[in-house]
């Protein structure tokens, strides 16, 4: 290890660190625009530029690695003059639409005018005007006039997705991003330009204009699209207390995880957060509900653990299928086994899932599950299944996730189940799968709850709610919970569990 | 001095097909490349040239020994020489001089650079308006090649070494020497960040050596006639002669080769034939554009590195502009702040803003339309690019403005 002081404090760091990077992790943070953790530096942008003692000019904090004994100024006047230079400079030739600007608030160079600066602008010249809205494809939008040419963009297309759609032309003043030989950007990590831009030079027609950065609530979650689980942000409005049903996920963005997704996610994973709103279940429903008189998703527990119990004692459990699927955390997946096989002993226990895609290569799976991994851990069968051999003898059939859906016609399942009994299902989505069902329970997505998956490489990461879910919809850990309370074959098995904390350290 | 001194690079320019190989060879062509190839190790040829302190003559003047002695030795490692011969700086045209009147000498000298590191391959980087250059060189190449002082076996030794001429698409910047490198690569002509420097990471991330075109041609006279002679004709650190391109008010423009350390006045004066048409000197650019401006009473200046550093400026590429009392400083602070502000490559912010932004300031001091604080944003700009950016370019465009306005600030203030 290299010690060295920044700013007084002593720090070491490991050989080969960048000035940049050491002050990071002792907290220090050294404003900067181009420098990104996951490319080499380019030390353009001369914004982290700091003072270190005995040489004579300002040297990049980004691309300047630690030496033994260094002493560094990153506050010091000269340092902040310096810093109010380069301010200064970039914003002479800036847009200073700040207010129309989709960055606004979370962006770089306003946050550091705001920290460093404040000094009203002197450039008297003509601003040159340049394009403002150019297309660049996969839904982006470039601003030449917000642009501070930091090549971001252009280096992640060459680095990570090794596609080059943009590069720079023209040179000095008249320097600019623009689309090689007119090729749109297209691949599955466009989203990520956007999000790495420092500032609002390109924005996301997904987002644009729809609400102010400072609006967003951003809380950690993983992406439940494919078998990565990469680990995201899914930034929401709260809502206005005032206008019900205002509260709504806005963006997801990513979220570092050396061990997953590095920095990056894909588009499914980026765009599709449309699920989380799309035919969304939010009251209880089917035919049942009335008959039963049932109020709340939790009224289902006690009939339905009733109706499971009589028919084990009768030794008819034979009858009942349980469809679970690989978007249930670990926890539920190790409830449900304990619940259906070990205590009711139910022998037809399905994984029903959305289908396969093809991946992509980097980080997008073919499976578009976040737990299929998990789910064979816990010994289920992930086999495909018939809705056959679903009605097979079966008088009790409870299914868990809208995923038949993708598998299946709503009528070929209200045809092939019309000799079932009684038919549940468990879902945060209704499509029109619900029709075939007697009563249709509304749950929740991973995003809403406490949980853990297991991704592709065998990760198993934990995650907390990230958004609140309908008033009425339950986590499937809770349902789960009640109902192996309730049929009452091993009551005190699920009496700790209040939280899916609690089931997770029960797991073996 | 005397014009048959072997160590005057420009000594044959008078003959006729000078730049044929029949006539470089009798005038002692390649005898100095006979000489270390088959009588010196190549440890021996770089400690001649350590010796000789040769300074590089492409502006920044650092030793080409020392330059040379930073490549990683004891491997066979591919390395490259790269010849600097984009010479972009404004007022520079000794390159263009010694190629067109002589490629052969600096075949020669990049015989003997290459031998000394090691390099069996050498791109020479000429600017692309050299065309006509280029060409004469790339005669000059094959004949090299035909007689056996290129290509494998040079001059029947284990020695080898193969030529590429390549030319530059007309940036200044491709004349910093990792631009250059980036250029050669393909790429756009961006400096690099440094360290890693060339020598130890540079073209196609092998150890480099970049050298300018004069530098390399006063190679064969340090191994024909010793570090020794080298330093006596010039100064006793900064030896040899220099090729001074001079221009602008002068009645004798053109290119003159004289022992480092001469004296300014004395070029332009006796040599240049003083200003023209009776006018008076009023300002001198000594070093290429990006020098900072002497005037007329800090002309009694020796022509070296030190000498010039001395009074504020620098020698630079040894490029003279004289500039007479007719001219309007507004229009020399045009030109140069235009000039940057086009060759800018954009890539770091104080140079691409603020050459734009003083070359704006300037146009409107042209015009006519200053503004109150006009030349105190000059200075601030030029002093917020000197010092901060990724390249010398940065300093290149920032010290003729901080020396204008520091030493005209009057006439600047007085114009509209």
């Amino acid at each position: 290890m290299v010690s060295l002081v920044i700013n007084g404090q002593r720090i070491s760091a490991a050989p080969g660190t960048t000035i940049l990077e050491a002050a990071r992790e002792a907290g220090i943070e050294i404003p900067h625009l181009c420098y990104h953790p996951a490319f080499p530096p380019v030390g353009t942008c001369r914004l982290c530029a700091v003072e270190i003692e005995g040489l004579p000019k300002l040297e990049p904090a980004c691309s300047t690695n630690v030496k033994e004994g260094m002493v560094v100024r990153t506050e010091s006047p000269r340092v902040v003059e310096a810093r109010r230079n380069v301010l200064e400079l970039l914003l002479a030739e800036h847009a200073m639409d700040c207010p129309i600007c989709d960055k606004a608030g979370e962006c770089r160079l306003q946050d550091t005018y705001q920290a460093y600066s404040l000094a009203p602008g002197v450039y008297a010249e003509d601003k040159t005007r340049r394009g403002k809205k150019i297309a660049l494809g996969g839904g982006l939008l470039l601003d030449r006039e917000r642009c501070v040419l930091c090549t971001r963009c252009v280096r992640f297309l060459e680095s990570v997705t090794k596609t080059s759609e943009l590069g720079v032309f023209e040179r000095g003043d008249r320097s600019e991003i623009g689309c090689v030989e007119g090729r749109l950007v297209d691949n599955n990590y466009s989203g990520c330009l956007a999000e790495i831009c420092p500032v609002g030079a390109i924005t996301d027609s997904d987002f644009r204009f729809k609400t102010r950065a400072w609006f967003l609530e951003a809380r950690e979650t993983i992406c439940p699209l494919c078998g990565r689980g990469c680990a995201v942000f899914l930034e929401s409005h709260p809502g206005f207390p005032r206008v019900p049903g205002t509260a709504k996920a806005y963006r997801v963005r990513s979220r570092r995880d050396e061990r997953v997704n590095g920095h990056w996610i894909c588009n499914v994973g980026r765009y599709g957060y449309g699920y989380l709103e799309k035919s969304r279940c939010r009251e209880l429903a089917g035919p049942l509900a009335k008959t039963l008189n049932l109020k709340a998703a939790t009224d289902v527990v006690a009939p339905l653990a009733a109706e499971l119990r009589a028919l084990k004692y009768k030794g008819r459990q034979t009858r009942v299928a349980v469809v679970l699927s690989d978007w249930l955390t670990n926890e539920e997946l190790f409830l449900a086994g304990a619940v259906f096989r070990r205590d009711l002993e139910i022998g037809r226990c399905h994984l029903v899932g959305p289908r396969d895609g093809s991946p992509d290569g980097m980080l997008l799976t073919a499976e578009r599950s976040p737990n299929r991994a998990g789910a064979k851990a816990l010994g289920f069968n992930t086999e495909e299944t018939t809705l056959e051999a679903l009605a097979r003898d079966t008088d009790l059939l409870i299914v868990f996730g809208p995923f038949l859906q993708d598998r299946f016609r709503p009528a070929d399942i209200a045809s092939a189940w019309a000799g079932v009994k009684t038919k549940v299902l468990f879902t945060p989505r209704d499509e029109g799968l619900g029709a075939a069902f007697d009563l249709v329970v509304p749950t929740v997505w991973p995003a809403e709850k406490d949980g853990s998956f297991t991704n592709c490489q065998g990760l198993i990461r934990s995650f907390s709610p990230a958004l609140a879910p309908p008033p009425s919809a339950v986590p499937e850990w809770r349902l789960l919970t009640a109902l192996g309370r309730a049929v009452g074959l091993n009551p005190s098995f699920y009496i700790p569990f209040r939280s899916a904390g609690d089931v997770r350290r029960a797991m073996p | 001095m005397n014009r048959e001194d072997e160590l005057f690079l420009t000594r044959d320019f008078g003959l006729d097909h000078l730049h044929r190989l029949e006539t470089y060879v009798s005038r002692g062509g390649y005898r100095a490349a006979a000489k270390a190839l088959k009588t010196m190790t190549p440890d021996a040829v770089l400690e001649e040239v350590k010796a000789a302190n040769l300074r590089g003559r492409g502006g920044a003047g650092f030793p080409a020994g020392i330059k040379w002695g930073f490549v990683p030795r004891g491997t066979d490692a591919l390395r490259y020489l790269c010849v600097n011969a984009d010479e972009g700086e404004p007022g520079t045209f000794k390159d263009r001089f010694l190629m067109s009147h002589n490629p052969h000498l600096l075949l020669e000298g990049a015989i003997l650079a290459s031998y000394a590191v090691g390099i069996r391959t050498a791109y020479v980087y000429i600017r692309g308006e050299y065309e006509s250059i280029a060409r004469r060189l790339e005669t000059a190449v094959s004949e090299a090649r035909a007689s056996g002082w290129l290509g494998d076996h040079i001059a029947g030794t284990g020695f080898g070494l193969e030529v590429f001429v390549h030319r530059g698409a007309g940036a200044y910047i491709c004349g910093e020497e990792t631009a250059l490198l980036e250029s050669l690569e393909g790429k756009r002509g961006h400096p690099r960040l440094k360290p890693p420097f060339p020598a130890s990471i540079g073209l196609f991330r092998c150890p480099t050596v970049i050298n300018n075109v004069e530098t390399l041609c006063h190679i064969p006279g340090i191994i024909r006639h010793g570090a020794e002679a080298f330093l006596k004709r010039g100064l006793p650190r900064d030896g040899g002669t220099r090729i001074f391109s001079v221009s602008g008010a002068v009645a004798r423009p053109g290119c003159y080769e004289l022992p480092t350390g001469s004296s300014l006045r004395e070029l332009i004066y006796e040599r240049a034939g003083g200003v023209r048409d009776g006018r008076k000197l009023k300002a001198v650019i000594p070093g290429g554009l990006s020098a900072p401006m002497l005037t007329e009473n800090e002309i009694d200046v020796r022509m070296d590195g030190d000498s010039l550093v001395e009074a504020g400026s620098m020698l630079g590429s040894g490029a003279v502009i004289v500039i007479d009392d007719e001219t309007p400083m507004t229009l020399v602070l045009e030109k140069i702040t235009k000039f940057y502000a086009h060759e800018s490559c954009g890539q770091c912010t104080p140079c691409r803003v603020g050459t734009a932004w003083m070359a704006r300031i300037a146009a409107r001091l042209r015009a006519g339309r200053r503004r109150n604080g006009d030349v105190d944003t000059l200075h601030r700009l030029a002093s917020g690019i000197k010092g901060r950016t990724l390249c010398p370019m940065g300093d290149a465009a920032a010290l003729p403005v901080l020396a204008l306005v520091a030493k005209f600030r009057d006439e600047l203030e007085r114009s509209s």
